[in-house]
């Protein structure tokens, strides 16, 4: 079984891999348990007839490795989830198979040789090889099996090893028998492989679902990150836009009820008819503004919206755009007796920009200008190019922006104080829809003031060319 | 006609002012209106009125709130009757109004106030004075 704790950032089946090595350590210290007490056990009713010395020594080799590895699978545990510890565990899965099988070879060796039936105790060693490792070295740990049993059994026969008979079959000397001898140790060998075979099948199989399993919960978890990020975003715009809609409702309700005031005193009896005049005047001049308010918002909502969709944006020359909206705002200026100063660079880079947008940009700004400005002021006007941008500037000799509202006359329905004075009509948005526009350009636009000597807005592009 | 009383409205909005002045004076009351809080504080501590109406969200969202807790605050403003004309309880700024200070607020009325409230409201906090 996989951990899903783990599952994150580990490579699929090194936790399998490394708790099977635990698992395969305390299955070795049950067999040393075993051996021992079956030694002992042999001991007791054959006594002398039995190697003792070495059987007993091969245990404690055992034991001892397989202490060692006790302490070496947890430093394994404990260190740093990756490839490389992928690599050693499997390395280490394959010492201690190969250990297992030569400790089992000598095990047989000194109890009977090919004539103790312990020897089917090859085909667990090759099972475990198959659940831990690949199907390849599963079949080369069934063949070094077989390899080993071969050989005890064959330098037994031959002679070349002496043979520890094993009290149980007294007086039968199977191991000289040499058909008996080939068709065990053939036997053994298919048995292997076969159990190899089988095995890994399995094993591979499984494997390849958990990899699935793990991959597809690694899809989950990026996934359900992604919802939260993109869950995150929209809770923003949501109060965003909750914190819009306030501040448009009582912009709009404030207006609706004076005018609805207005109108109340325009009916009542004792209204004269100067009164009633006045009153309806303020009406429509209440209205006018109203639904210029609302022209307005819906600009600004069409700027809002643009920030997340893609407006129709192109290359285009600024210096055209800024001489039509000049030409335009030329005779407003004079007739407010104002002097308009343009000043463009000569051979400007293009801007990445929607015509019709960046006109909105300079007309919002030329009318601020022209409008808190005093009579007999300046306002210029300049297109200027740097390394890699297209700056814009307007400036202007009118009223100046009191430091106190500098900072917020970017916000929708902000007006500075002396603003609101000077020019009770505004709605306190033109700004707000300037950068809004300018920033989905990923251009930057800020504002410079004294009061009483004017204003500075500068806004930047950057070059399209670059 | 006897003055009764003379009432100040503080309203950013020039226009609601000057419609509520025309039908205070219609009814005998003096009028004087201030366009920000701070103006109306001026206006009211250089000559007392009898009565304020009091707008909320004026250059702040609750810019009335700050000014009726400043009258509260000045012995000779502190039992000059208030009036708050608000959209606020009704509106999404409910949220920003304090509610754990004891309010110096002797009336609340919700916007949109017809002016026969007004002038109905004005009457009742105005005592007859004798001239």
């Amino acid at each position: 079984m996989i951990q899903w704790q783990a599952v994150e950032g580990e490579i699929p089946f090194e936790t399998e891999l490394i708790e099977r090595i635990g698992w395969l350590i305390r299955l070795r210290w049950l067999a040393v348990a075993g051996t021992g007490i079956a030694l002992s056990l042999g001991w007791l009713l054959y006594g002398q007839a039995l190697a003792l010395l070495p059987l007993a020594g091969t245990i404690l080799a055992i034991a001892l490795y397989n202490s060692q590895f006790y302490l070496y699978a947890r430093t394994l545990q404990l260190s740093q989830a990756g490839l490389a510890r992928l690599q050693q565990a499997t390395r280490f899965a394959c010492l201690q198979i190969v250990l297992d099988l030569l400790a089992l070879s000598i095990l047989l060796h000194f109890a009977g040789g090919i004539e103790n039936p312990m020897a089917l105790f090859f085909v667990f060693h090759i099972m475990i090889a198959s659940i831990l490792l690949s199907r390849r070295v599963s079949f080369l740990m069934a063949t070094l099996g077989a390899v080993l049993f071969a050989a005890m059994a064959g330098f037994e026969y031959a002679g070349l090893l002496p043979h520890h008979p094993l009290p149980i079959v007294e007086g039968v000397a199977l191991y000289r028998h040499g058909r008996y001898v080939l068709t065990v140790v053939g036997v053994m060998a298919l048995t292997l492989w076969l159990v190899a075979y089988l095995t890994s099948s399995i094993s591979v199989r499984l494997r390849q679902r958990d990899r699935e399993l793990v991959e597809s919960h690694r899809a989950i978890l990026a996934r359900s990150r992604e919802l939260q990020a993109a869950n995150e975003r929209l809770r923003k715009i949501d109060a965003e836009r909750t914190r819009f809609m306030t501040l448009v409702t009582h912009e709009l309700r404030a207006p609706i009820n004076t005018v609805h005031t207005c109108a109340e005193l325009a009916l009542t009896g004792y209204a004269s008819p100067e009164t009633v005049r006045d009153m309806l005047e303020r009406i429509k001049r209440r209205t006018s503004e109203l639904s210029e308010l609302i022209s307005d918002l819906l600009r600004l909502a069409r700027a809002r919206e643009e920030a997340s969709r893609d407006e129709k944006v192109g290359v285009i020359q600024p210096a055209d755009v800024l001489q039509s909206v000049v030409q335009l705002m030329k005779t407003e200026a004079d007739s407010k007796d104002l002097f308009l100063s343009v000043d463009i660079d000569p051979d400007l880079p293009p801007v990445r920009a929607n015509p019709d947008r960046l006109k909105l940009v300079w007309t919002n700004l030329l009318s601020n200008a022209i409008k808190y400005t005093e009579p007999g002021g300046i306002v210029a006007v300049a297109l200027k190019r740097t390394d890699r941008e297209v700056v814009g500037m307007v400036r202007d000799t009118g009223i100046g922006i009191p430091p106190e509202d500098l900072p917020r006359i970017f916000e929708e329905f902000y007006r500075a104080e002396n603003a609101r004075a000077l020019c009770p009509v505004g709605t306190g948005v033109g700004l707000a829809i300037v950068q809004r526009i300018v920033e989905n350009w990923g251009g930057k636009i800020w504002a410079e003031s004294e009061p009483g000597l004017g204003s500075k807005f500068t806004f930047v592009l950057p070059r399209a060319d670059l | 006609m006897a003055v009764k009383g003379e009432v100040l409205i503080i309203d950013d909005d020039p226009d609601l002012c000057e419609a509520v002045r025309i039908a205070l004076e219609e009814d005998g009351f003096a009028v004087r209106c201030a366009s920000n809080g701070l103006q109306g504080l001026d206006m009211m501590r250089e000559k007392r009125p009898d009565l304020v109406f009091l707008d909320v969200i004026m250059l702040t969202p609750t810019e009335g709130v700050y000014i009726s807790q400043e009258m509260a605050d000045d012995p000779n403003l502190r039992d000059l009757p208030v009036v708050m004309v608000t959209s606020i309880t009704s509106s999404e700024y409910l949220g920003l109004f304090p509610t754990d200070t004891a309010l110096h607020v002797d009336m609340f009325l919700s916007k949109p106030v017809s002016l026969s409230k007004f002038v109905e409201v004005a009457n009742r906090f105005v005592r007859p004075q004798k001239r």
